[in-house]
């Protein structure tokens, strides 16, 4: 019988991450309503009032507006906002979670309602994962600073199914690409030393 | 896009969501067939003995609970071995085995034939169904 991880690092309450899941897929849900209602999916037809943009002339009704819109105005968009705060969070996670607010908040308030974890789990899986959602809103929040109609309300979407995935099911989709990603070489090349 | 076809999108997207995870929770862990005879190098498999193989990595957030009952059932089969094996720097395993999710469990015989393949998180049920099929077991019991 082998053991994994010689050096795994000390036990985290599983319900930690699952309760930060329900608040992360709850912050996905307003941005993705914020990004459906906002300048992400305006076209040319729509009204154009609400952040004064005037639709060129000779542009066919349906077009996005988003391509022709300054910088700025994409970069203010309340959509965009929201999500830049929940790529922060994710990175906050990535970079400590024990000190992340969620994780924070779990600790203050949450468990001492609740009777001691059965058992203890590892931390790294749910790091792993908010990795993986920090990467998926920030490939959506990049393509709406280009121009890109529609990437950030899809991006934040996606987050939310698997933010929701884990939160309801226990799934947790960021972890399950790891082996995909391996395939595709980009994480875990090669035998380690250990 | 005005607010009230934004929430039904909303609805649809919750409605998407929770109906994949039902499907994804009825289909986990489920047995699959199997009848190769696997390639024991590196995986740590005492040959000639029965042997639950299972895959893992260091990001997989639901091995620990297969472990647990793995080794549960392992220890309680004298006959029966259970071994861990780490993905998390080896995707020439992975790709030989054809591992594309931990957790991922092999019920391999004494003649390292793969008698049943679990993806996901196997029932224990199933997983004891499967070694009572091995004439080791049989006997034994």
């Amino acid at each position: 019988m082998t053991d994994t991880a010689p050096a795994a690092p000390r036990g985290i309450d599983p319900r930690a991450p699952r309760f930060a899941a329900w608040i992360t897929s709850a912050l996905l849900l307003v941005a993705t309503f914020l990004g459906l209602i906002g300048a992400s999916t305006q076209t040319g037809a729509a009204s154009f009032g609400w952040f004064a943009y005037q639709p060129l002339a000779n542009a066919p009704l349906s077009a996005w507006v988003l391509p022709t819109t300054p910088l700025g105005v994409r970069a203010l968009d309340p959509a965009f906002l929201l999500t830049v705060v929940i790529a922060l969070l994710f990175l906050w996670g990535v970079l400590s979670p024990t000190t992340s607010p969620w994780s924070v908040l779990f600790r203050r308030v949450v468990r001492p309602r609740l009777a001691p974890p059965a058992e203890l789990e590892d931390p790294r899986p749910p790091r792993f994962a908010q990795g993986v959602g920090l990467l998926v809103v920030a490939v959506g929040l990049l393509l709406h600073l280009l121009g890109v109609p529609l990437a950030l309300p899809i991006a934040t979407a996606m987050a939310f199914i698997a933010a929701f995935l884990n939160a309801a099911f226990g799934f947790c989709l960021g972890c399950q690409l790891y082996l995909l990603l391996q395939r595709a070489g980009v994480v875990g090349r090669g035998p380690r030393a250990a | 896009m005005s607010p009230i076809p934004a929430l039904l999108v909303l609805a649809a997207l919750v409605v998407i969501a929770a109906a994949a995870g039902v499907v994804w929770r009825a289909r986990d862990g489920r047995r699959r067939g199997g009848s190769d005879v696997v390639d024991l190098t590196d995986l740590g498999v005492t040959a000639g003995r029965v042997t639950l193989v299972q895959f893992g990595t260091e990001t997989c957030a639901r091995c620990p609970q297969v472990r647990r009952m793995l080794q549960g059932i392992a220890s309680a089969l004298p006959a029966v071995d259970h071994v861990d094996v780490d993905l998390t720097h080896r995707p020439d395993l992975a790709r030989a085995h054809r591992v594309l999710s931990t957790p991922t469990t092999f019920l391999i015989g004494a003649d390292a034939v793969l008698v049943a393949r679990f993806n996901g998180v196997p029932r224990r049920a199933d997983v004891e169904a499967a070694l009572s099929e091995l004439p080791v077991l049989q006997e034994a019991s």
